[in-house]
């Protein structure tokens, strides 16, 4: 079992990644997964999903099963082996 | 059914047919993705659509949004895309009404199906909470450069627009070209008529994700 972080839209095509996955010893909180994405991909993340202030980008969403993690302890969310996190700038557009 | 959906008969069922020349739909937003939504339900035979925006054509408009010239610069943008579209003079009733999404509007009461043609977040939960309040399906879409998603929210789903996209705010002027709409509105069609018209394959709980530059279309599950 491992966690699964996939990349959609923009953050794709940047990355020249569809996604990673990590093998952790333990539960880790979404912040902490930022910084192990920062070490990965040279501080894009921390760009692109959060304010100068550490608070959401607004456009930025951030997904754990499905769920949006404003909806649950926000960057404090505790994730695991199991779960599959979701990374993409949402679309505003018409 | 109609004459000229001869070459559409055999994709669906005379059920289906019938339901479909039935279908009333209420697009919100006449901008690229509404205007290209119009376009694709009228061909389809839809019986009515109700157009609704506030906005007059700009011509930053003309890029995409399918149902103006330059000649109708100025114009409240339901009237030039209802006379457009009158002008095909296929059968399906088209009614503009010039008005702002807010949660005052009164949704027609005939309406089956409302279609996002919105272009921010703050106007979509609006219309998403219009929907739930009517209990009817709601179907999201947003297009930016190459990307969009799309998103069927029913009316018993306790899953609602600002559940996935919460703190989706329009940082600049999104980068919108027609190609992209297009195919973008096109497929939110498809999708909506999937679960009109009671085929299994629907949207359920899943974000459609597509990317246009990489030629990439998946469903993410949603919770």
């Amino acid at each position: 079992m491992t966690l699964k972080v996939k990349f959609y839209s923009l953050f794709r095509i940047n990355l020249k990644s569809a996604g990673t996955e990590y093998k952790l010893n333990s539960k880790i909180t979404i912040a902490e997964l930022i910084k192990k994405l920062d070490q990965d991909y040279d501080n894009y993340f921390t760009q692109k999903l959060l304010e100068e202030d550490r608070s959401i980008s607004p456009g930025a969403i951030i997904l754990v099963n499905g769920k949006n993690i404003i909806h649950l302890d926000k960057l404090e969310t505790e994730i695991t082996n199991k779960d599959t996190v979701t990374l993409f700038p949402p679309s505003a557009g018409g | 059914m109609k004459n000229y959906l001869q070459r559409q008969q055999e994709l669906f069922t005379d059920k289906q047919q019938q339901r479909l020349e039935k279908l009333k739909v209420m697009i919100a937003g006449v901008g690229g993705l509404g205007t290209n939504q119009a376009l694709q339900l009228q061909r389809i035979g839809v019986k009515k659509i109700y157009l609704y925006d506030y906005d007059q054509v700009e011509i930053s408009n003309l890029n995409r949004q399918l149902c103006y010239g330059k000649n109708d610069i100025g114009r409240p943008k339901v009237e030039a895309a209802a006379e457009f579209l009158g002008k095909f003079e296929l059968e399906t009733e088209v009614i503009g009404i010039n008005e702002r999404i807010s949660l005052e509007t009164k949704i027609p009461n005939d309406v089956d199906i409302i279609f996002d043609g919105l272009d921010n977040f703050e106007s979509r939960f609006i219309l998403d909470q219009l929907a739930a309040e009517n209990k009817l399906p709601f179907i999201h879409a947003g297009i930016e450069e190459f990307f969009a998603q799309i998103m069927l929210v029913l009316p018993e789903s306790s899953l609602r627009l600002k559940d996935v996209f919460a703190g989706s705010k329009k940082q600049k002027l999104p980068a919108v070209f027609s190609p992209a709409v297009t195919v973008t509105a096109s497929i939110q069609v498809l999708e909506a008529l999937k679960y009109l018209l009671g085929f299994d394959n629907y949207l359920n709980n899943q974000l459609l994700y597509i990317d246009l530059f990489n030629n990439q279309i998946e469903k993410i599950d949603l919770s």
